[in-house]
């Protein structure tokens, strides 16, 4: 990678932060409990991979993340699709979709907690409803915004319904799924996650929330910084997909 | 079609009418247990009575003092970090790991620091609300500002604009768009952070309310709280689409 301004100001902007971090505490400025530092987290993750359980609990968090998000996908693309094509059924289906998307979804975790019980299932059902609404939405979206013209085409060319439904619809809204899917991941891991701080037995939130509570502020951090980084690389690949498509498209 | 105008409209109201019908028939029916699902006409009741004893107006007050000051911090906060980071490049690029990372970090895991460093109760929630929603307007204010035509800055530097004439009368207007489209997608993370706040670590507020009635198995308390929070959050979301459409008036069509 070229070394750009922009690369080495971010850089030195991360190394600040961090030798700050580690001295402030050696200064006596601030207390470790409350801040924890570099070398103390780093120590941390080390014995957490280490020491047995841990990959109990990231297999809990992906099973409930996986069967959740994919629900979320499998429900909410093909619905997308059909509110897309059927205008009353979008009109009588938007205000309700509308509502629960401007409502933060985790508001719904007690009442899931009440059906569910504290098990995997309210975890999955937290991961699903963050999930599927931002798919449903944008599967619409893409599916209503195609260019006329190009199905007027389609059907000049004596396509049927069925073949502009596939051959020209599907693939034109597939962009909007796409950007669906990666609005939709960052609410499922969240979902996951506070799922678990709230009510579980296990999982990485489970972990979260037990060291936030014995104030271990080092391991709390190794946790937050594993489940970043899954977000980040999930979008990230995400994205990567998206933006193959868009010039595919092109 | 002419008369089919209000058609939307129409259905809009008719789908949550079928909803309501349909969920208190259920329970009256006797198809599924009330204890789970509650129904309408008592979560009604619930929200009368909460109302009359003041209980619902002080959650709500605790609960939308949060926001305000949550939100209105990221506001600040959010559009000067954003209006320095496009004036200042090396700005930008210090500020760029620390976005991403607010954005892609479950920040509610942040939590039990939070109390650590604040104490149970408001100033979490608010610290919660403001980490939130904050990247999201900085980020958006950052791309308003960075995509205004430069036709209408140099068209206005011709005619010597001063820099803050360029902020004010250029630049500003300009973006408003996009600087509101992330104020408007603040509000939600923002009230996110209140409500989760609440669930977690307060003893006071909508959230709270949301999980204490939960712990009781109290259905119908529990859904009369996520009612009002349903409410906010349209509320909320609607005033700032329709601040967006005001603002926006000057623009004409290319």
């Amino acid at each position: 990678m070229k070394l750009t301004y922009r690369t080495l100001v971010s850089t030195l902007a991360v190394a600040a932060f961090l030798v700050v971090w580690e001295l402030a505490p050696r200064t006596g400025v601030v207390d470790v409990t409350f801040t924890s530092q570099p070398s103390r987290v780093i120590a941390a993750g080390l014995t957490i991979v280490t020491a047995g359980g841990f990959l109990n609990d990231v297999s809990v968090s992906l099973t409930e993340f996986a069967i959740g998000f994919g629900l979320a996908i499998a429900i909410g693309v093909p619905l997308g699709l059909v509110l897309g094509r059927f205008p009353v059924l979008r009109h009588l289906l938007d205000p309700p979709i509308m509502a629960i998307y401007a409502t933060p979804h985790l508001a719904l975790l007690p009442i899931i907690v009440v059906w569910l019980g504290i098990g995997m299932q309210s975890k999955i059902a937290v991961a699903f409803v963050g999930g599927v609404i931002p798919i449903l939405v944008n599967t619409t979206a893409g599916v209503r915004e195609v260019e006329r013209s190009w199905v007027v085409a389609a059907r000049s060319f004596c396509a049927g319904k069925w073949d502009v439904f596939v051959k020209v619809i599907l693939p034109a809204a597939l962009p909007s799924v796409i950007l669906g899917i990666r609005l939709g991941l960052g609410r499922a891991v969240l979902g996951v996650v506070v799922g678990e701080m709230y009510q579980s037995q296990a999982g990485l939130g489970n972990k979260v929330m037990r060291y936030g509570s014995e104030f271990r502020t080092d391991y709390l951090l190794v946790y937050v910084l594993l489940i970043s980084m899954f977000g980040l690389v999930a979008t990230t690949a995400v994205r990567t997909l998206e933006e193959k498509l868009w010039t595919a498209g092109k | 079609m002419d008369g089919w105008k209000m058609k939307p409209v129409f259905l809009g109201i008719a789908s949550f009418a079928i909803i309501l019908l349909a969920w208190e028939a259920a329970v009256r029916l006797g198809w599924v247990n009330p204890f789970f699902v509650s129904q309408p006409s008592a979560v009604a009741a619930t929200l009368s009575r909460t109302a009359r004893s003041g209980e619902l107006g002080h959650n709500l007050a605790v609960s939308f003092r949060e926001f305000v000051i949550g939100y209105g911090l990221s506001v600040v906060v959010g559009i000067l970090a954003g209006a320095l980071a496009s004036r200042f490049r090396t700005v930008e690029y210090a500020l760029d790991p620390l976005l991403w990372f607010l954005y892609s970090a479950p920040l509610i895991a942040f939590y039990p620091i939070f109390v650590l460093w604040f104490g149970l109760g408001v100033p979490t929630v608010i610290a919660l609300a403001f980490l939130l929603s904050f990247p999201q307007i900085t980020t958006s204010t950052l791309n308003g500002f960075q995509n205004v035509s430069p036709g209408l800055i140099r068209a206005a530097r011709s005619f010597g604009a001063g820099e803050m004439d360029l902020l004010w009368k250029v630049v500003l207007p300009a973006s408003v768009p996009t600087v509101i489209a992330g104020l408007r997608l603040g509000i939600g993370r923002a009230l996110m952070g209140v409500v989760v706040g609440e669930l977690f670590g307060s003893t006071a507020g909508l959230g709270y309310s949301i999980s204490y009635y939960g712990g009781l198995l109290k259905t119908t308390d529990l859904i009369a709280s996520l009612v009002v929070i349903i409410i906010l959050g349209v509320l909320c979301t609607q005033s700032l689409s329709a601040l967006e459409a005001r603002f926006d008036s000057w623009r004409v069509d290319d």
